[in-house]
């Protein structure tokens, strides 16, 4: 037991240089991502049947690739050297998590009554005033928990890109394993390091979700 | 008199299905218009064609002298026109002073302190000047709905449209919001009402239109249409009512 401690004291700092690329790039991704989601869900509420077909077509392709063949792809088959690692990886995730995030935003407005439109529309206030004042609002509040959880689902996908070399926490593992042949020590020290972020987060996000709630029952 | 809303043969279709069909009628300024019928006639429909809700397929409606296909600025013609739903669709997000301030503020139709003036006034005419601060979800359906009356006129339409502003309440609040309506055409201003509540269309309204199957089956005044029905249509749903 205080081999197995000290081991996790001794590799600590390595596996947190990991455990900040890990980070920094889930927070570009999922920021990309959003922008990306709401551009999605945009064009699949349009009356633009062509803008709607591209947006549902874009979400069934992405949502029926697992990520780490959507991962080797698009590093080994497409991007190739003509960029950074990191940067690849970001857009690879950010692509991912972007078609599970357009369909949050699309439920959460559509999921507003189609009443609270019509009485906005018919006092006079034109669709963006409609949609900034009275159907985002409450959107929003809806879409609160699934954001989160889309948020820390793809903090943990980010171990997948360690299939295209990035330096995350789980091949600082990995490489790590492979000089001393410590499996069990390692992928658990890396293992807690995801459980204590992921606890940390979900504890925030059920803050920011009681904050979020106005009186409205 | 001054015709306000001025409908000709307008006919509205969804996909295959003609729900409006040849609909002619007037409203005269100060005057209220009740719509009755069976449900499925096109009332509803036609009422949300007014105010460009739905859009028509075929002749014209004219409101307050615009004709509603020419119109460059949709949410000027509607702001004129207020809209009272069935279901009040007050903002859940909003307190009842909010609700009512919220659109003349935005449109910048008021400043914020003529906007809140205005509101406690209106407020105090429909008798909930203390519920200014509540959020919608605390008030009954009956209040709901007279904040929603509420919120029409700080627009200050000149004309107002009610979709079956009574249907979706308990009857026992059914009275408080007729009441308020009733007042409100006793001041003179225009509405045009769909309704079930034949007693309030009997009492209040200038002229009944019977709507059935997408046509304007009848016109008349409440005495005539009530006492002595002219088509066998009429006839029937009024006696279904036990009217007659």
């Amino acid at each position: 037991m205080i081999e197995y401690l000290e081991t996790f004291w001794k590799y600590l700092p390595v596996l947190l240089q990991g455990l900040k690329l890990t980070l920094i790039i889930a927070v570009f991704a999922v920021f990309f991502s959003v922008i990306m989601g709401i551009i999605l869900a945009i064009l699949s509420i349009s009356k633009n049947k062509v803008l709607e077909r591209i947006a549902s077509f874009y979400i069934t392709v992405v949502r029926g690739i697992p990520l780490m063949i959507l991962a080797l792809f698009l590093y080994f088959g497409v991007i190739k050297n003509s960029m950074s690692t990191n940067s690849a990886a970001i857009i690879i995730l950010a692509i991912n998590a972007s078609a599970y995030m357009a369909e949050i935003f699309r439920a959460g407005v559509q999921a507003i009554d189609y009443g609270q439109t019509e009485a906005a529309r018919s006092l006079g206030l034109s669709y963006f005033q409609t949609m900034r004042k009275i159907i985002l609002p409450q959107a929003v509040k809806i879409m609160i928990p699934s954001l989160m959880n889309q948020g820390i689902s793809s903090l943990k996908d980010t171990a997948i890109l360690s299939a295209i070399t990035v330096n995350e926490l789980t091949l600082t593992a990995k490489v790590i394993i492979a000089r001393n042949y410590k499996a069990f020590e390692l992928y658990s020290y890396a293992a807690i390091i995801y459980l204590v972020v992921i606890a940390i987060l979900t504890y925030l996000s059920k803050i920011v979700e009681r904050k979020s709630n106005y009186n409205q029952r | 008199m001054e015709t306000i809303i001025q409908c000709e043969h307008i006919n509205k279709v969804f996909g295959e299905l003609v729900v409006l069909k040849d609909i002619s009628f007037t409203v005269e300024k100060g005057e209220t218009v009740c719509l009755i019928g069976p449900s499925g006639s096109g009332k509803s429909t036609l009422l949300r064609c007014l105010n460009k809700l739905e859009e028509i397929q075929k002749g014209t409606i004219t409101v307050i002298g615009e004709d509603s296909s020419q119109v460059k600025n949709v949410n000027l013609y509607r702001s004129n026109i207020g809209m009272v739903f069935q279901h009040f669709n007050l903002f859940p997000n909003y307190t009842v002073i909010e609700n009512m301030t919220l659109a003349p503020r935005t449109l910048k139709k008021l400043s914020k302190k003529e906007a809140i003036e205005k509101a406690e006034v209106l407020l105090k005419r429909v008798g909930l000047f203390d519920k200014r601060d509540v959020y919608p979800a605390t008030l009954s359906g009956g209040q709901k709905q007279r904040v929603a009356i509420a919120r029409a006129l700080e627009m200050n339409p000149q004309i107002l449209l009610f979709d079956e502003p009574t249907s979706a309440l308990d009857p026992e609040m059914v009275g408080e919001v007729l009441d308020v309506m009733k007042s409100l055409a006793k001041e003179g201003m225009t509405m045009v009402v769909v309704t079930h509540e034949m007693g309030f269309a009997r009492d209040v309204a200038n002229r009944i239109l019977f709507m059935d199957d997408g046509y304007i089956v009848e016109e008349a005044t409440p005495l005539e249409m009530f006492q002595n029905p002219k088509t066998e249509r009429c006839k029937k749903f009024l006696s279904s009512l036990s009217l007659i």
